[in-house]
């Protein structure tokens, strides 16, 4: 899908990026500052001073050896900022229509239904919501029918309630709208459930770069910090003979999701929950309201600032559980002990 | 009383003409420097706004000294027919120049209010540099630039010191309702300088006002 090779002089450091991507959809992942949203704008041909080769599908868009370095407006490239920067003298409709252009495929129809944009359209930037902003810079961004989508951390503005409100559109974009994206981020659970293929980035150097499932893994967590608390379960659904709904997310791991008309056996989806709404305990957990009851192994204590404490614990899949500092200490829990994590059935929230 | 008419009509039609001539550069210098960040920006920011804080007759006389034709230009001038001290060109010329840096400054800082990663955006979405600039840059710095357009019109039409060095303070010709205000006070014509004191209020008040209405009307659709 893309191929690229970068030098860019930052202000701490260059940034240097090689990587060659032939999933649809790819996670730029890394700490604050460490060049994420530079590499986007390079890639956007935002950054004069980018140097190197890029190439996405079959036009080289960057040869510095050639001589060649297309323009931001040649480059079709759909740029979706953090802050959405929606233009605020125009309509939610000129938004979405500003790059719109006789003689070159535009896809506004397409974009307006996908992101659900029709009752939006009349109104101005100033009066949307931060998700609706979001859902608009989209659609401009696909409505120009672009190679690639640019998407520097879409979700990052939005509180959790948006942010679930949001992902879903994305994650429609991804399967249905049939373009391929690049997507920075530093939330390990957005990237986890977005991109196919990974790269972190760690002081403008590639740290990692290959399948998600690889880069994404512990290693990942330890670099990037401790963002993205948000504990993002894949797996297939089941309806077992006594009623009720389970996610199946491993061998083994079955989770009690809530019941939905919709949820038909066997289908691939997608559910989040909070760190802070899995409960610990050190002593099997017995008549509790709470259906979901899981055992694990602490593997991992960080600190997450206020006091608190993120423990990762491995029931099957490596589990956020988001506790204070001085409930850890009265449990006494440490890494490596045995604990056992409930999670309401009503705190898992279905993605898609 | 006799000849209010035309000079009124004058000193508006010297106004208009002078902010009209300042606009294009103005706007280009105005962007050109909320966007330039090189060395030697703090030098030229200090050129554009000299005429602001020098007495307009030391401008004038500046002016005299150029156009006069003892200097090249005046001579150039001369050669081709083009005489300008003492005539209604020299009136739009002192009041254009002592206009330039109130439009400049008022411009700038509406430029300065555009967020250049708009600009970019706009750029990703196909349009190239002169065409973003005409669909964002501008549109979004519009209350900059209607503020310094009237401050500038405000500016030449009370503009004095150095009008009268350099184009007389001539009735019927060069003289402008600021300078024929002065012109009645030394007459000992009270009673008509109080006249065109009121109705250079008048004018002053309905612009400024206009401007006020329109910028809010405007505004509450972006906001609204």
């Amino acid at each position: 899908m893309m191929e690229l090779s970068l030098t860019l002089p930052l202000a701490r450091f260059p940034l240097q990026v090689e990587a060659r991507f032939t999933s649809a959809s790819v996670a730029v992942m890394g700490r604050s500052g460490s060049g994420k949203t530079s590499l986007l704008e390079a890639l956007a041909g935002l950054r004069r001073g980018a140097r190197g080769r890029l190439v996405v599908g079959e036009r080289v868009l960057l040869d510095s050896e050639a001589g060649i370095n297309a323009s931001p407006e040649a480059r079709h490239m759909g740029y979706v900022p953090q802050d959405s920067l929606l233009f605020p003298h125009l309509s939610a409709r000129e938004n979405v229509r500003f790059g719109v252009r006789k003689g070159r495929p535009s896809r506004v129809d397409e974009a307006v239904a996908l992101l659900e944009l029709e009752p939006l359209l009349h109104r101005y930037p100033a009066t949307l919501s931060g998700g609706e902003r979001q859902r608009v810079a989209l659609a401009r961004a696909l409505a120009t029918a672009p190679a690639l989508l640019l998407l520097d951390e879409p979700l990052a503005a939005l509180d959790v309630a948006l942010k679930e409100r949001v992902l879903p559109y994305l994650l429609r974009v991804r399967d249905e709208a049939h373009v391929p994206m690049l997507y920075v981020t530093h939330q390990l659970g957005e990237a986890r459930v977005l991109a196919q293929e990974a790269l972190l980035l760690e002081e403008g150097r590639v740290r990692a770069v290959g399948p998600a499932d690889t880069v994404l893994g512990a290693a990942a967590r330890g670099m990037l910090g401790l963002e993205g608390e948000e504990n993002i379960l894949e797996g297939v659904l089941e309806r077992p003979s006594e009623g009720g709904v389970r996610l199946r997310v491993a061998e083994g791991l079955s989770l009690w999701v809530p019941e939905g008309p919709e949820l038909v056996a066997g289908a691939r989806v997608a559910y989040a929950v909070l760190a802070e709404d899995v409960l610990l305990s050190v002593a099997p957990l017995t008549g509790i309201s709470a259906r979901n009851v899981l055992r694990g192994t602490v593997r991992r204590v960080e600190e997450a600032g206020v006091g608190d404490r993120v423990l990762t614990v491995d029931v099957g899949v490596p589990l956020a559980v988001r506790v204070t500092g001085a409930a850890v200490r009265e449990l006494g829990v440490a890494l490596g002990h045995t604990v056992f994590l409930a999670v309401k059935t009503s705190a898992c929230r279905r993605l898609r | 009383m006799e000849g209010e008419p035309s000079l009124i009509l004058f000193s508006l039609a010297v106004a208009a003409l002078a902010t009209a001539l300042i606009l294009p550069l103005g706007v280009a210098v105005a962007y050109g420097l909320s966007r330039w960040q090189g060395a030697g920006k703090g030098l030229v920011e200090t050129l554009v706004s000299l005429p602001l804080v020098l007495p307009p007759t030391a401008v004038g006389l500046v002016l005299l000294e150029v156009l006069s034709r003892g200097s090249p230009l005046g001579r150039a001038l001369d050669a081709l027919g083009v005489e300008v001290v003492f005539t209604p060109k020299a009136v739009v010329l002192a009041s254009a120049i002592m206009a330039f840096p109130l439009l400049v400054r008022a411009a700038r800082s509406g430029f300065e209010e555009v967020d250049p990663r708009l600009v970019a955006v706009a750029r990703t979405l196909g349009d190239s540099r002169t065409r973003a600039f005409f669909r964002v840059t501008l549109p979004l710095a519009w209350r900059g630039l209607l503020t310094g357009t009237l401050l500038a019109f405000s500016r030449a039409l009370g503009e004095f010191g150095a009008t009268v060095l350099v184009a007389g303070n001539i009735p019927g010709r060069t003289q402008t309702l600021a300078l024929a205000i002065f012109h009645r006070t030394q007459l000992g014509q009270d009673a008509e300088a109080f006249r065109l004191a009121g109705i250079a209020t008048l004018i002053a008040f309905v612009a400024i006002y206009a401007t006020e209405l329109l910028s809010r009307r405007r505004g509450a659709r972006a906001r609204a």
